[in-house]
């Protein structure tokens, strides 16, 4: 699952959380990557049956 | 799935959290310990808490907020906080909900103010009435009754949840356009002057991705979503630049930011007019100013007369200058 806005993907086999971030084309320094509910760093291991949520860490500092 | 097995640099247990810029991996357990001494830092270097003073945190139900005011907690001051209901549709019916799910699980003090409720007006209905971007009226009205609600409730200092993200954006933004005045007035704290509080930032050093990082560790329950009126404005431009660095070159956002508080800011001493106008009362709220009428005062007597305008008529009008 992705955030702001809010859509689910499904992303085939074996990727790291750096490599998955990359295939995404977002930036490592304004996400975290919660696998399963579980926040995870760049290299975990994600797989075709892990939940991943994929949540953006900018905010418009007002 | 097993992680690839990135070890945490102080107890070398699993890692949870990867941060280039301290070229290290962090368990749970160390990195929260080391956001803490950050804040600590933080606060001894820039003399910014004493363990006597009575501390009202301005609170979003966004991230930085709800971490700073955990972090403080845990830190043992004794820190109230204050919500402002500024009226941005679904977005602020949320956030209040954070800010008062937050408060009630620890048995915090709340305070809250409702624009609409307690002025007659909200930010996107500002931002109609007085033509500018709504990030505008937001700053002003939400500086006003940050002000008025530390010195009306007799804190002796107010605290904000600015991180070193928001304020690296800012001082690139005021470098660009090489803005003297402004340069010379952004650092983490500004002492109590004629009726202001004095007013400090604690986690200028730590990353908005470390604040997230802390809430999801910490489970505290903090509104995700982005300002629906801040999408587009410049401080988030200015963000992406800086995080493009920063992939390059871990460490740069920090170096930026600390080493202008180090090295640049004491040479800006004397440069800002606010260290040398003359203040006198609102003649309408009594709040201090350098006009006659104050800048909240205006924003209020535009907005309070004008018909309502819902969010949805200003999506993506932040672009103004900050």
């Amino acid at each position: 699952m992705l955030r702001n806005p809010r859509r689910e993907i499904d992303v085939d086999g074996h990727r790291s959380v750096n490599a998955l971030l990359a295939h995404l084309g977002l930036p490592r320094e304004s996400h975290l990557v919660i696998r399963n509910g579980t926040l995870v760093p760049g290299d975990a291991d994600l797989g075709p049956d892990d939940t991943v949520e994929v949540r953006p860490v900018i905010s418009g500092g007002c | 799935m097993v992680a690839a097995g990135s070890k945490c640099r102080t107890c070398r247990g699993p890692a949870v959290i990867d941060l280039p810029r301290h070229n290290a991996n962090f368990c749970a357990e160390h990195f929260l310990e080391l956001c803490k001494r950050q804040v600590v830092k933080a606060i001894d270097h820039f003399e910014m808490l004493s363990s006597t003073d009575k501390v009202l945190v301005a609170v979003s139900g966004g991230k930085d907020s709800l971490a700073l005011w955990d972090i403080l907690i845990q830190l043992g001051y004794q820190a109230d906080g204050l919500y402002i209901g500024l009226g941005i549709g679904d977005y602020s019916e949320t956030s209040g909900q954070h800010a008062r799910a937050f408060a009630e699980e620890r048995g915090l003090r709340l305070i809250e103010v409702s624009l609409r409720a307690d002025y007659g007006y909200d930010i996107p209905t500002a931002a109609r009435a007085t033509r500018r971007v709504p990030c505008s009226g937001c700053g002003t009205s939400k500086r006003h009754l940050f002000d008025k609600a530390a010195i009306e409730g007799g804190y002796s200092v107010l605290v904000t949840g600015h991180n070193l993200d928001d304020e690296a954006a800012v001082l690139f933004g005021n470098t660009l356009r090489w803005d003297v005045e402004y340069l010379a007035r952004q650092l983490p704290v500004l002492p109590a002057r004629d009726g202001f509080p004095k007013k400090v930032k604690p986690l200028v050093r730590l990353t908005e991705r470390e604040t997230a990082a802390w809430c999801i560790l910490r489970g505290i329950d903090y509104l995700v979503d982005e300002c629906p009126m801040a999408v587009g404005n410049k401080h988030l431009t200015y963000k992406a630049a800086l995080n493009s660095i920063e992939a390059e070159s871990p460490g740069s956002k920090a170096a930026f930011y600390l080493n202008f508080l180090e090295n640049m800011a004491p040479l800006l001493q004397g440069h800002s007019a606010a260290s040398t106008d003359s203040l006198h009362e609102c003649r309408q709220c009594g709040a201090p100013t350098t006009v006659e009428l104050c800048a909240f005062c205006r924003v209020v007597s535009k907005s309070a007369a004008h018909e309502p305008v819902p969010v949805e008529m200003l999506m993506g009008k932040g672009r103004g200058r900050r």
